[in-house]
């Protein structure tokens, strides 16, 4: 086949296919059930801040260069997707503990970098979004009992649909050995071993 | 070598990239140090600027590494010089002056203005540097596309596809400057940024690259590095391009991606390891001395370090059922800190090693220097792998599995981290010396002048 094709082939296919993916991925009965960030919202000393302002704010103060929200982000401090959960569902509680920090533990007080009352209250409510997103599940609270005993879940099947991952495996791995036995003869056969 | 002057230009970006690399590393080892005494800031600095400092520093060395060496290896082969060749030292100083920006936007207005710092991981520099980086990186896009439009000669496969890889990857900084209301279109369209340059756009850089150097330095027939690099960027581009969605498995987008990014991804090493193979091939057909044999060892580390550091490392935490429990761990961190320098690092060292001994007239170099550097460097980073990922399995055992609290385990790892930070000095002392030996190679052409 002709390299140009081939490259094109490769290139076309996956991403004439990233279009229905993306928009199934936002706007139809696919996309999961995520709330409106304009809607959740916080209320502080009587003025409304809603989670779009809020992410502003998550933005500008960088709180992913510490901690990672859905999972990314840095690892320094604790994942924040479920941080308003954490926080007992107060906002009060989770702006207050933004403002001063746990510097004994890294975090510095929000208020020395420029953090007002009104920012910390922005950002709370968009934790209090990140924490109604739904993430397939992710973070999970741990698959055993904190106390070591077996947790209540029943057994299941490895069910035909999962089976892919199975010879994908199979394929890579044996892929690669193929490869290093192919070079070892190919070496043998010209003497150079 | 006179035949394109404008190739001259191009020594000061592979200088620059190396210089930003050590204070990139600088940079990475005040991290691990904070992280081994967590509430002390290293000159009064916090965590987190240093973080977006060590990410933005990088991506800001691997553009200069990558715009030098598509300038340095694209008049050969269109059989003309550049078309403008003062926008070279125009857009040199434009990195240089916005990377002195972006740095000082972070130290001083991080959270003042988020115009200034964004602090979005990958993308800290605020919306106003994006846009300017953009505009800025637009104009290699035009002296590219217009030297290629004018060329002299049949444009060979690699160099188009480094050029489609270097342009791509500028192009792919767009989406990222998008504002969504919602997190997670952010973050959909935030990877496509990442993910669409270091699976996509900067692999195909990597590929072109690492065939054009097998051209130029082995006597190996066009045809079949050609054949090789198509299959390549085939199932790069196949690959790659829905293999994104492992990055869509928990961040609000819907179940299928578990599927199609599991599947996807899964197939990623298939390319990387076509890459070492064929270099592997080509090198043994080759009957040519090599004599600049400090850059075939760059190469040999970027395709082997691909294929272990993408490949391998991605691989075995790339399925959706192990990623639920290793997302946003140190085995993420591991991975990255082997696939990235693994792969680009050495790429644009060894694009370096090729084109600054050459413009400096030195071909005869002694390359005792840059092979032992290369040795620390690999030693330093295996290290700080290792110990990266053993802190990550630590880290998913107690965690993500046994529900011990985030503090508790960030105390148990913290041998693990003195381990980093030592292993991150062994590759600072290997960058010095590479460093070292550039700026005599450097310097030698100043004093023929």
């Amino acid at each position: 086949m002709n390299n140009t094709r081939l490259v094109l082939i490769g290139l076309l296919i996956p991403a004439i296919l990233m279009i229905p993916y993306s928009i199934f991925s936002f706007y139809t009965d696919f996309a999961n059930k995520n709330p409106d960030p304009a809607l959740v919202t916080v209320d502080f000393n009587g003025i409304t801040f809603n989670a779009i302002e809020g992410k502003k704010t998550f933005e500008q103060y960088q709180c992913m260069g510490c901690h990672t929200i859905v999972g990314n982000g840095a690892y320094f401090g604790p994942d924040l997707t479920n941080a308003y959960e954490r926080a007992g569902k107060s906002d009060a509680a989770l702006s207050g503990l933004m403002l001063v920090g746990l510097p004994s533990k890294g975090m510095p007080p929000m208020k020395d970098r420029g953090m007002d009352p009104e920012d910390a209250a922005r950002t709370a409510a968009f934790l209090k979004y990140a924490n109604m997103l739904d993430t397939n599940g992710w973070p999970n609270s741990g698959s055993w009992e904190r106390n070591g005993s077996i947790d209540g879940i029943q057994e299941k099947r490895l069910y035909p649909s999962e089976i892919w991952q199975v010879i994908l495996g199979i394929i890579f791995f044996n892929v690669i050995i193929f490869g290093v036995i192919l070079a070892y003869e190919r070496r043998k056969q010209e003497g150079r071993l | 070598m006179n035949e394109y002057p404008s190739r001259a230009k191009t020594r000061k970006y592979f200088l620059a990239a190396v210089l930003l690399f050590v204070l990139q590393l600088i940079l990475g080892i005040f991290l691990s140090i904070e992280f081994m005494f967590r509430g002390e800031y290293l000159f009064s600095i916090p965590f987190d600027i240093y973080k977006s400092l060590h990410l933005n520093v990088m991506v800001l060395w691997l553009l200069l590494g990558f715009i030098g060496g598509l300038y340095y290896l694209l008049p050969p082969e269109v059989g003309r010089d550049i078309k403008y060749p003062r926008l070279i030292d125009f857009q040199f100083w434009f990195l240089m002056i916005a990377g002195i920006g972006i740095i000082i936007s972070e130290l001083f207005f991080t959270g003042r203005n988020w115009w200034l710092v964004e602090g979005r991981e990958y993308l800290e520099a605020g919306r106003a540097w994006d846009i300017l980086l953009t505009l800025g990186l637009l104009t290699v896009v035009f002296n590219v596309g217009m030297t290629i439009r004018e060329r002299k000669k049949e444009m060979s496969s690699p160099i188009l596809v480094l050029a489609m890889g270097a342009v791509g990857s500028i192009l792919m900084y767009v989406p990222g400057e998008i504002w969504f209301n919602s997190l997670v279109a952010a973050e959909y369209f935030r990877w496509w940024v990442v993910h669409y340059w270091v699976e996509a756009t900067f692999e195909l850089i990597a590929a072109g690259a690492i065939a054009l150097i097998l051209l130029s330095i082995t006597d190996v027939r066009r045809e079949i590095i050609e054949k090789y690099l198509a299959i390549e960027v085939a199932l790069i581009l196949l690959t790659g391009i829905i293999g994104q969605g492992h990055h869509y498995y928990w961040i609000g987008t819907p179940q299928f991606w578990l599927f199609l990014g599991g599947l996807f991804s899964a197939l990623e090493p298939v390319p990387l390891f076509l890459m070492v193979w064929s270099a592997y091939k080509d090198l043994k057909e080759n009957s040519k001395p090599i004599p600049n044999n400090i850059a075939l060892y760059m190469i040999i580390a970027a395709s082997l370090g691909n294929l272990f550091g993408a490949g391998v490392w991605g691989f075995i935490h790339t399925l959706p059922q192990i990623n639920f429990f290793t997302h946003g761990t140190q085995i993420t961190a591991s991975h990255a800190h082997f696939a990235t320098p693994g792969t680009y690092l050495f790429l644009v060292l060894g694009m370096a090693y090729i084109a600054v001994p050459e413009l400096s007239g030195m071909m005869n170099f002694h390359q005792f220097r840059a092979k032992t550097g290369l040795w620390l460097l690999v030693i330093g980073f295996l290290n700080m792998i290792t110990a990266l990922v053993i802190a990550g399995v630590v880290q998913v055992y107690l965690q993500r599995l046994q529900g011990v609290s985030f503090m508790e385990v960030q105390n148990i790892l913290l041998p693990f981290y003195g381990w980093r930070t030592i292993a991150g000095l062994i590759t600072l002392a290997g960058a010095l010396l590479i460093t070292y030996d550039f700026i005599i190679l450097y310097h030698k052409r100043k004093l023929e002048e």
